[in-house]
């Protein structure tokens, strides 16, 4: 074998997946990229050898141009390949096999001939690098196509030479938005930051690439546009104050739980002072260490899970085509939600609401959603026109027979449910589905009194829907089989992340956040203090303080919530709390106060509170154990209650839901990855909390097996 | 034959004419109509006509891969909209392989598209088409004077800068002041006004029973919206967080006496012809489903109403510029193979009162027949609902279809005058 890059390692792997194309009539040789039985190109040591090779023969045959192009459809070249990441267990040798690809890619860097990357589809992380060591990038018109370093998403940093070659392209503050920021960029916005230099339509592309390749001279990145962006990147004064900004930004935003956004910045700013080759360097150490941290891991395998959970979520299902056209009961922030997300997933969407104003400010929002994300780049502005009139609205059920789904999103209350549903059963199609949104009430309740029970299925969105990657889906044990699978497939064409449930009060993910929300509020009775619970809780990863999302909720719908959870889970003593409040007229932050009080942007723990609890005293007490670590054990316990009851199909569903629905930290990989975590002192440190604080903490079954949930 | 199978043999084979197939309104709505310069002034043509064909498809139940084609009528284009009905396919996604054709008879352009959907329904080249038309006079396209017009064409093919300034050589000052469509007849030299004025004085129409018949259409219209039956026609047009819902024109507060105040607008010496007795300009869509009647049937669609025959017929404009309804009539009934005493119920646009009495004393003079008042226009007509030029065809069709079905009334006809000489009737049949 002649490799001249590859290291003990990788030299005895055969290479695959690269081949090298002589220059033809103009001079233009070309790389093509297809890696057997992989539709993304993803990145391995293979791969890696057989790009060295190729670029080894592009060397010693002298073209003119040199044009990077993939076999694959609307896909150029992948990251590296996560199945394998995770599985090797040495930082070194990790460490090493990103020498291997920043070998590969200097190599690439250092010919003498113009390069050129074609880009056909999305270069996400070493794809991007990829193209990013070629003088020229040109992308093809594609709407599915995205370009970017997105590795921090999944607490790892571009190894690629990403964090050095990015910089030097760009200047320093694009390129830290866009590694910090994991952006993934559409053509066009690539073209405006300058990662591409053309966009052509992508019939064109091969031929566009090659004469550029012919007929271009190779070049040397500036390190950004304009005076200002150079002077970040190459003058250390503000290159410092640039980066400072960076760190202290990202100390906020990741509250010190994640190292990689760090890392990267370290690397970029090593490499910008003391030059690419420390540069890469350092990226390569921090990526060995990176990847076998616990962090990347359990956010590696939550992304795994969610590719998996594409096809999962329909196990045991038939098959079934999403709705194409989609009716919805509803037009308040959830029902336009809803309609919207429709729409984008390219449903016909017919929204209903009682009067013409509440009509109007859905489909006022719909457009709004929309035209944001026009703006935002996540659709390009001609199709966000497309699907703002794919909504109508109507204050009567016209339209709605031609639905394959209705959605009915109207406020949470029994009787109004059953109302709504008796009136859709009247004019849908029998064939039709009817979904309840709802995040707590039982499907087989609403659908009691139902002519066709078995197409009632539940929906549970979260708010705000534009925004939230889960759709809990309920099936209740009356339902078709049939039903529940449009259902699943078209959440799954709305974009949404879909893990099907048992049906029951408050199904998995409500029922084990309420349990966790009354027991933040127990937690006053035991003379907490608001702040001290909220604070410990943020610390340890959850997005928001359990009492200030009551407040966000509402009182009088957490109430709610609370009630019908706590009749399920038989307790006999349901956490009083907001009970309480909610009667005291403290209805939460849009009533002004809740267990805070809301003034303008400012917020105070409310001391009535405690008056109206009793609390042992309003003092400061200094609270016994760690409150996030006790809360969050105990939404661990109830997760796997409703793995033992069979209310979750699965530990997968159940850490999908937890984090991408509710929140839960991501870095700890879900309640049964972390449960997974800490298998053995678990059932102790429940038993000991149980000992403590009541028969709520004795060990769900699942965690006495001694078997991992995952794996 | 079912529609479907129906459908799927006449992608293969040309039905013979043997085989025609009856056309049937399915149903239709239109958006609100609004005086130009009012509520809908902010919405151009096509979002117009995108209002109510989105809402004529979803009222009307059907699947978006269910239509063959759409046809549009529209007066006053803008440049922008080479073709209407197309650009109304893409606005609203609907499949891109929908064909869509614009069409224009001035005010009867809606009719043609009713009509040539029918025709086409009937030769089997169709089995559904959305017709109709809209009209936004709040946006009519401003022009250049000619010689200006000209320059700017030359300018923008001269390949250097100098020429580019020559090509503006011969422009005077006047020329660079923006023209607007004209309510002139080219032929004649006439506006409509001029060209109404002249049918009062021939058929000695009194102002008195014009501002009698003004007053009577803002009535019955004011009683169409009080029973419910017009806004069973009317969507509401959702926009910026609230609801436009209803005509815009109506004069609840109207009478003879008001009406006889206004002044004459167009003869202001020996005139008859107010404001009050000529139908407004206008901002507003229509659109009819249409579908084979084998079809319809065959999807369980009830309350059908089909196309039974139509005519156009016109007449020289310097002579009596809108009366050729008055010819269009007779010659639809003929084909209906119906007299006008077999009619139950007539909706005919008043584009002026004059114009409306007129008709009626011609069709009179000429032996067709008494028109029965009681059975016309009785939900009120253009004068106080308004005319978006386009739309208007569209409107009478489906006021007519929908009041048809209400009375139980057998044959019904609908009739439009338009500029240049032209008038349209259709005759429909109410299929129970």
């Amino acid at each position: 074998m002649t490799t001249t890059t590859a290291t003990v390692d990788i030299a005895s792997i055969a290479p695959a997946g690269a081949r090298f194309e002589r220059p033809g009539a103009d001079g233009v040789a070309r790389i093509v990229i297809d890696r057997p039985t992989d539709t993304v190109n993803a990145i391995d040591p293979p791969l890696i050898v057989a790009l060295a090779e190729a670029v080894a023969a592009a060397r010693a045959a002298r073209p003119r141009g040199l044009v990077i192009a993939s076999a694959k459809v609307d896909q150029f070249v992948g990251g590296a390949d996560l199945a394998m990441l995770a599985a090797w267990p040495s930082a070194t040798e990790i460490s090493e096999a990103s020498r291997a690809m920043q070998r590969l890619l200097d190599e690439l860097a250092a010919l003498p001939c113009t390069t050129v990357a074609a880009i056909n589809g999305s270069a996400l992380g070493g794809g991007c690098e990829l193209a990013l060591a070629c003088d020229y990038r040109i992308a093809g018109d594609a709407p599915s196509l995205r370009i970017g370093l997105p590795e921090v998403q999944l607490g790892l940093l571009p190894a690629g030479g990403g964090t050095q070659r990015l910089p030097r392209l760009l200047g320093l503050p694009a390129a830290l938005d866009l590694i910090l920021n994991a952006r993934r960029l559409t053509a066009r916005r690539a073209l405006r930051v300058g990662l591409v230099d053309e966009v052509v339509h992508p019939a064109a592309l091969a031929r566009v690439a090659a004469g550029r390749a012919a007929t271009a001279s190779k070049r040397r990145p500036a390190g950004g546009r304009t005076a200002l962006e150079r002077a970040a990147t190459w003058l250390p004064p503000v290159r410092a104050i640039v980066l400072r900004q960076a760190r202290s930004r990202v100390r906020r935003e990741t509250r010190g739980r994640y190292p990689a956004p760090f890392r990267a910045i370290d690397a970029i700013a090593i490499g910008l002072a003391r030059g690419m080759e420390r540069g890469l360097a350092a990226e390569a150490a921090s990526f060995g260490e990176l990847v076998t941290s616990a962090v990347a891991r359990n956010l590696i395998a939550l992304f795994m899970l969610g590719l998996h959970q594409r096809r999962a979520a329909s196990a045991g299902l038939p098959r079934e085509a999403a709705a194409r056209e989609l009716a919805v009961v509803g037009a308040g922030l959830m029902g336009s939600g809803i309609a919207q997300a429709g729409a984008m997933g390219g449903m016909r969407v017919r929204i209903r609401d009682v009067d013409d104003a509440a009509v109007a400010r859905g489909l006022a929002a719909v457009r709004k959603l929309t035209q944001d994300a026009g703006r935002k780049g996540i659709i390009d502005r001609r199709s966000s026109r497309r699907v703002i009139s794919r909504v109508t609205g109507t204050t009567d059920l016209s339209g709605f027979h031609r639905a394959d789904l209705v959605v009915e999103a109207v406020f949470e209350d029994l009787a109004l449910k059953r109302r709504v549903l008796a009136e859709l059963e009247a004019v849908v199609r029998d064939d039709a589905v009817i979904a309840s949104n709802t995040s707590a009430l039982p499907i087989a309740e609403i659908a009691r009194d139902a002519r066709r029970p078995e197409r009632v299925v539940g929906i549970h969105f979260f708010s705000p829907v534009h925004r939230m990657p889960l759709v809990e889906v309920v099936r209740p044990a009356r339902a078709d089989d049939a039903a529940v699978a449009r259902v699943v497939a078209t959440a799954q064409a709305m974009g949404k992340t879909v893990i099907v449930v048992r049906d029951g009060p408050g199904f998995y993910t409500t029922r084990s956040l309420g349990v966790m929300l009354g027991e933040a509020t127990l937690l006053l009775e035991e003379g907490a203090r608001i702040e001290d619970v909220d604070r410990a809780m943020v610390a340890f990863g959850w997005p928001i303080g359990p009492l200030a999302l009551i407040d966000e909720v509402g009182l009088a719908v957490a109430d709610h919530a609370g009630r019908t959870v706590a009749a399920a889970r038989g307790m006999t003593v349901a956490p009083r709390a907001v009970r309480l409040l909610a009667e005291a007229g403290l209805l939460g932050k849009r009533g002004g106060a809740g267990f805070y009080r809301y003034d303008g942007k400012t917020r105070t723990p409310n001391p009535r509170v405690y008056e109206l609890l009793g609390s042992p005293t309003a003092t400061s007490a200094p609270v016994p154990e760690d409150i996030g670590d006790r809360l969050t054990l105990l939404f661990l316990n109830e997760a796997a209650r409703c793995l033992d009851e069979g209310v979750l199909r699965s530990a997968a569903e159940g850490d999908l839901g937890a984090v991408l629905g509710l929140g839960f930290p991501p870095f700890l990989g879900g309640p049964f990855r972390w449960a997974d975590a800490r298998a053995t002192e678990l059932p102790d440190a429940l038993r000991a909390l149980a000992a403590r604080h009541g028969e709520r903490y004795e060990p769900a079954a699942g965690l006495l097996t001694g078997r991992p949930y995952h794996r | 034959m079912s529609g479907d199978t129906f459908r799927a043999y006449q992608t293969f084979v040309w039905v013979p004419w043997s085989a025609m197939e009856r056309a049937v309104v399915v149903g239709g709505w239109r958006t609100p109509f609004v005086r130009a310069g009012g509520d809908l002034a902010e919405l151009d043509v096509l979002d117009l006509a995108a209002a109510a064909t989105a809402e004529t498809i979803a009222r009307g139940e059907l699947p978006v891969d269910g239509i063959d084609e759409v046809i549009y009528g529209n007066v006053s284009r803008p440049v922008a909209y080479h073709n209407l009905a197309r650009e109304l396919v893409l606005a609203l996604d609907l499949p891109a392989s929908i064909p869509a054709a614009s069409v224009g008879m001035a005010c009867a352009s809606a009719c043609v598209a009713v009509t040539t959907a029918a025709d086409h329904i009937a030769v089997g080249t169709t089995t559904s088409a959305l017709a109709g038309g809209a009209e936004s006079l709040s946006n009519v396209p401003i022009t250049y004077t000619p010689r200006l017009a000209r320059a700017l064409v030359r300018a923008s093919q001269a390949k250097t800068l100098p020429r580019k300034a020559s090509s503006f050589a011969d422009i005077r000052l006047a020329d660079l002041a923006p023209v607007a469509p004209g309510m002139t007849e080219t032929s004649t030299g006439l506006t409509m006004g001029q060209s109404a004025e002249r049918m009062a004085a021939i058929n000695a129409i009194p102002r008195a029973d014009q501002d009698r018949w003004a007053l009577r259409s803002h009535e019955r219209a004011a009683r169409g919206w009080d029973d419910g039956r017009l806004a069973a026609e009317v969507v509401p047009l959702y926009r910026d967080g609230h609801a436009i819902r209803t005509d815009g024109h109506i004069r609840r507060d109207s009478t003879l006496e008001k009406l006889a105040t206004l002044r004459p607008v167009f003869d202001r010496a020996h005139g008859t012809i107010t404001a009050g007795n000529a139908s407004p300009l206008t901002d507003g869509a229509a659109t009819v489903l249409l579908m084979a009647e084998g079809r319809a049937r065959a999807e369980g669609r009830t309350g059908l109403v089909a196309i039974r025959s139509y005519a156009y017929a016109a007449v020289d404009p310097g002579d009596q510029l809108l009366i050729a309804p008055a010819y269009a009539i007779p010659t639809a009934l003929r084909r209906a193979g119906l007299a006008l005493a077999d009619v139950g119920l007539i909706e005919m646009h008043e584009a002026f009162a004059a114009q409306v009495l007129s008709t009626f004393r011609v069709l009179e003079q000429n032996g067709v027949g008494t028109i029965d008042l009681d059975i016309v226009n009785v939900m009120g007509g253009s004068i106080a609902l308004g005319h978006p030029f386009g739309a208007t065809g569209a409107r009478v069709v489906v006021t007519l279809a929908n009041e048809m079905r209400r009375r139980g009334a057998q044959f019904g006809l609908a009739t439009v005058c338009a500029a240049g000489g032209n008038g349209a009737a259709i005759v429909l049949e109410n299929l129970g």
